[in-house]
């Protein structure tokens, strides 16, 4: 009996390679005595609670250690800044085609940011050398491309918003995943 | 005593859960005697933090067993209590009946 996959993924999203391994093996430990007892339902009720009851907490302790900094400043500079650049290209682009200056974007133009937003998040996926790591990076990823959304000079259709903050995460986990396959 | 030297409240209680599961304390049995004892839902990742800040102040020495099947194939990390950590939860248990002397319980006053 396992508990729920994805609140694993978010445990090792949050707690960073010093206390995950702990943290979850004391979960999983308690889980299964929850299921032997109360049922396996429960025992994922009790999971998922204990895991995002948790997550700030857990945080707060991968930043004092100093490594969820470390991929924060990395996805901010990988993902969020190529991003900005971007958006002031288009920018650019724009203000210099004839009655385009202000105009919502074309679809090529966001599906391109899309494309670059997957790419550097998957090149920092690549680096990544432990799954604690590698899921810091998509959580990190994923703060980024938000904060790049959040400083564009354009208005993104929300489409775009949910597939630029999501993708990211998506390929850099995909990439992971394949090299660890190797 | 140095600011910071004295044990919270929560850390109290880590620390003499600790004492009294002896080699058999790590996280998830730390919580589980906190929750038992006080009634507190305790999270587990409170427990950590708390387990982490001590540990970082000399109070108590992590130790790391083996790989387990009932832990998922992951390793257990252990907490023994210093010397350090003994004179600050001598010093906390004194602090407090200090504090107590004189004083009759319980309160007036609501009970939860």
């Amino acid at each position: 009996m396992k508990p729920p996959g994805w609140a694993q993924l978010v445990l090792w999203a949050v707690a960073g390679e010093n206390e995950a391994e702990f943290v979850m093996g004391d979960l999983h430990e308690e889980f299964l005595l929850l299921c032997a007892d109360r049922g396996r339902s429960a025992g994922s009720r009790w999971y998922v609670r204990q895991v995002f009851r948790s997550a700030a907490t857990l945080l707060g302790l991968r930043f004092r250690s100093g490594e969820a900094a470390h991929l924060l400043a990395a996805a901010l500079v990988a993902v969020a800044m190529p991003l900005l650049l971007l958006d002031r290209l288009w920018s650019f682009v724009y203000s210099h085609i004839p009655l385009k200056d202000g105009l919502d974007r074309a679809p090529g133009f966001w599906a391109a940011n899309v494309v670059c937003v997957c790419a550097c998040a998957a090149l920092c996926g690549s680096l990544a050398h432990s799954l604690p790591r590698a899921a810091g990076v998509a959580l990190a990823a994923a703060v980024g491309a938000a904060c790049a959304l959040w400083c564009s000079t354009a208005t993104a259709p929300v489409f775009y918003a949910g597939l630029a903050i999501l993708a990211g995460p998506a390929s850099s986990m995909a990439v992971f995943a394949w090299r660890r396959s190797r | 005593m140095a600011k910071g030297e004295a044990l919270g409240e929560f850390e109290y209680l880590v620390i003499l859960a600790v004492v009294r599961l002896g080699a058999n304390a790590y996280g998830m049995r730390v919580r589980q005697e906190i929750a038992e004892r006080t009634g507190r839902d305790v999270t587990i990742g409170a427990v950590y933090a708390t387990l982490e800040r001590l540990t970082d102040k000399g109070l108590l020495a992590a130790s790391m067993s083996d790989p387990t099947p009932e832990r998922g194939g992951r390793a257990k990390r252990s907490f023994t209590l210093t010397r350090a950590g003994m004179e600050a939860a001598n010093r906390a248990r004194q602090d407090l009946v200090n504090m107590l002397d004189g004083l009759r319980f319980p309160l007036p006053g609501r009970t939860p």
